[in-house]
This record gives C-alpha cells, sequence and structure tokens, in this order.
C-alpha cells in the first residue's frame, strides 16, 4: 500500500488560517428550517387576512369542496416544496428531494382542469370584472409569497444546496403556493376557471423568479 | 489519522462547537481524504487547488452538517460540487500524467463507492463520459478527444456542456 502523499506547504498554512479563524456555529437543523419556513407563511396568511378579511362563508364556518380541494392542493405543494429546499440546504450524497414533484403534479391538475373548463365554455365567459379580479388575487398572492421566498433565500444562503437553480424554482414555486394559499382564504370565487388559472399563476411566477435571481443568490 | 466515518463525525461535531484542536485534526484527515478522493479526477497539476477549494468551502458551509447524519456523504457532496464547479471553469488542463499512487481511502468500501467520483462520472451516457474524461480530466485538447472517440468536434463540445450540465444536477444522487 502506498502512502498519501505529503500535504503541501501551502495547504498547511490554509489549514492553519482556517483553524485560526474557526468559531463556533450553530448546525442547521431540518425542524429549524421548517419552522422558519411555516413561520413565514402563517406570518403572510395572518397579514392577507387582516388586510382583505377571510371569506364570508368561512368566517361563518361554512365551507365549499372546491374551495376546500384547491386551497389544500396549494398547501400541501408548499409544504412538499419547502421540505424539499430544506433538505436541499443541507448537502448529502443520497439526499432525497424529489417529493415535492407529486405534490406539484398534482397541483398541476387545477390549471390542466381550467384550461379545459374554459375552452369548453368558450372565450367568452370570463367578465372583465372577474379578470379584474383575478389579477388582484394574482398580485396579492405573489406580493404575499415574498415574505416566504425570502425565508426560504436567507436559509439556502445559509446551507450549501449543490443545485443552486433546482433550489432556486422549488423556494420560488414554495412561496407561491403559500401566498396563493394565503389568499385562497379571502378570495370569494369558487370557479375552477379562476382558481386554476389566476391561483396557479403566483406559484409559475414565483417559480420563473426563484429560477432566474435565486441561483446568484446562493450559489457557493 | 484513518479517516473514517465515527472518527471524522466526532471532530466535525467538535469543530462546530469551536474545538480548534480536533478542527486542526479533522481539516489535516479531509485534506488527506480529500486527496485520494480526487486522485485520477483531476489533473495532479490541480489537484491542490481543488482540494484547498474544497477545505475552504468545508469551512465556510460547515454548519451545513447536521451531527445527526453522516459525515462523509455530507464532504463527498461538498467534494463533487467543487468538482463539477472546477471542470467547468477549466479549459485544458497543463498536465495530462496521472498520478496512480493516490488510490481513494477505503476503510469502508462500501460508503466509499456509493459517494465517488466514479458512481457520479458513471450516471452520465457513455459518449458524454468519456469526452470529459479525456478533456477535462486527462487534459486533452477537442481535436485529441475528437479523434480518439470517433466524435465530431462540435459533437465534443456538445457533450462536455451537456454533461458537465448533468453532472451539476445529480451531485446528491448515490
Amino acid at each position: 500500500m502506498t502512502m498519501p502523499r505529503t500535504p503541501s506547504r501551502n495547504s498547511e498554512a490554509l489549514i492553519a488560517e482556517l483553524v485560526g479563524g474557526l468559531e463556533p456555529v450553530k448546525p442547521l437543523r431540518f425542524g429549524t428550517g421548517m419552522a422558519l419556513t411555516l413561520i413565514a407563511a402563517a406570518a403572510a396568511t395572518v397579514l392577507v387576512v387582516a388586510m382583505y378579511g377571510l371569506r364570508a362563508d368561512l368566517a361563518a364556518g361554512r365551507f365549499d369542496p372546491m374551495h376546500l380541494v384547491s386551497t389544500g392542493l396549494f398547501l400541501g405543494l408548499g409544504l412538499a416544496a419547502s421540505f424539499a429546499v430544506i433538505v436541499m440546504s443541507r448537502p448529502l450524497v443520497g439526499n432525497e428531494h424529489g417529493g415535492w414533484r407529486w405534490a406539484a403534479g398534482m397541483a398541476g391538475a387545477l390549471p390542466l382542469a381550467a384550461l379545459i373548463i374554459g375552452l369548453s365554455r368558450g372565450g367568452d365567459t370570463i367578465p372583465l370584472h372577474l379578470a379584474n379580479h383575478g389579477v388582484q388575487c394574482f398580485t396579492v398572492g405573489a406580493a404575499a409569497s415574498l415574505i416566504v421566498f425570502a425565508a426560504l433565500v436567507m436559509w439556502l444562503r445559509r446551507g450549501a444546496p449543490t443545485a443552486p437553480d433546482r433550489a432556486g424554482l422549488v423556494a420560488g414555486i414554495a412561496a407561491g403556493a403559500f401566498g396563493t394559499f394565503a389568499f385562497a382564504l379571502h378570495c370569494p370565487d369558487n370557479d375552477i376557471v379562476h382558481i386554476g388559472l389566476w391561483h396557479s399563476a403566483p406559484v409559475f411566477a414565483m417559480a420563473l423568479l426563484g429560477r432566474a435571481i435565486v441561483p446568484r443568490l446562493i450559489r457557493w | 489519522m484513518r479517516a473514517d466515518e465515527a472518527t471524522l463525525a466526532r471532530l466535525m461535531a467538535l469543530s462546530q462547537a469551536g474545538d480548534r484542536q480536533a478542527y486542526a485534526t479533522l481539516l489535516e484527515s479531509c485534506q488527506r481524504w480529500l486527496r485520494g478522493y480526487y486522485s485520477r479526477r483531476i489533473a495532479p497539476a490541480q489537484l491542490d487547488d481543488l482540494v484547498q477549494e474544497t477545505l475552504i468551502a468545508l469551512h465556510t458551509k460547515r454548519a451545513s452538517w447536521d451531527p445527526a447524519r453522516p459525515f462523509l456523504p455530507w464532504l463527498a457532496a461538498i467534494a463533487r460540487y467543487r468538482w463539477v464547479d472546477h471542470l467547468r471553469r477549466l479549459y485544458r488542463a497543463d498536465a495530462q500524467e496521472l498520478h496512480e499512487e493516490l488510490i481513494g481511502t477505503d476503510d469502508e468500501p462500501a460508503i466509499a463507492a456509493r459517494i465517488s467520483l466514479d458512481r457520479l462520472l458513471g450516471l452520465l451516457p457513455p459518449a458524454q463520459e468519456r469526452v470529459i474524461a479525456l478533456v477535462k480530466i486527462e487534459g486533452l485538447s477537442i481535436a485529441e478527444a475528437s479523434a480518439a472517440t470517433g466524435q465530431s468536434e462540435a459533437l465534443v463540445k456538445v457533450n462536455i456542456h451537456r454533461g458537465l450540465k448533468k453532472l451539476a444536477h445529480m451531485i446528491e444522487k448515490e
């Protein structure tokens, strides 16, 4: 068996320098990352509800099936994507963080259904005032998602994601899904075309934003 | 010191708590481990640079290791990330000779095999793996790699580009 090569002087100097600069660090815990994300999501939700109010039926303790299912799908997507982002922040050969794809596939049924139903109704079934309301769902949902987005990016910067572009994409999806969840607690519209189009839009927009800007913020 | 999983994990936990003596021992061990890990997967002239870059990454990202999880797969993920980044930045290696004396540590062969660079490269289609090995690791020119593989020069470039992109997305794969 051969002996390992003697370390170069440069490496020794580097090691001495790194040892000299050692400060205690707190390991990044999965639970802490998830807690931070959920606190950000809760803050976004509380803020939106405080500003715009709860849907009348929710406030009265009544529930609409379409609203429950669609809101639940976005919440599930937000949780699954956040889970993946927190896992990605801590590198490990053998890491598994593909579960968000299943949640995204399920939530993807909403825009798909919206497309099918919208086409089957014809193009003149969305009055202008509903389109304006849709724009509000999009803008407020996307704005609310920025709180979660900031929390996830901060966490990723502390960590060491080995696929920064994917981490940025998934962080955007997580943030967008939580933002849409928050505004869905206010939005009174139960129409699948509205939900599939305008409530999915923040997720797509934030995914694009995350993919575009996050990698340069978290590359190491 | 043997670079075994349990010892390294213990040293790393102490290092996260600020124990400089443990950290010095850890970095020395990691340096040796990394030299073995990168052996034959980087031109010898670049080995020192890559090992040092990885030690710096270990230092700056040391909080990303969770004491509840194994150490070597964490170090390997960091090493793979730096390696792929290094290959992407590299246009032509200065030296073509490979050091045969540097052989990966195999205290725990099963772990070593799962986290190795060979395993990562093996996930690529053979045509991409071959040209990356020839050009980025052994230091051949595009023309030489083209002659050696029968791929056109344009295809060599495309395969290198696509292969490195894929590697960057598979760093944590076993």
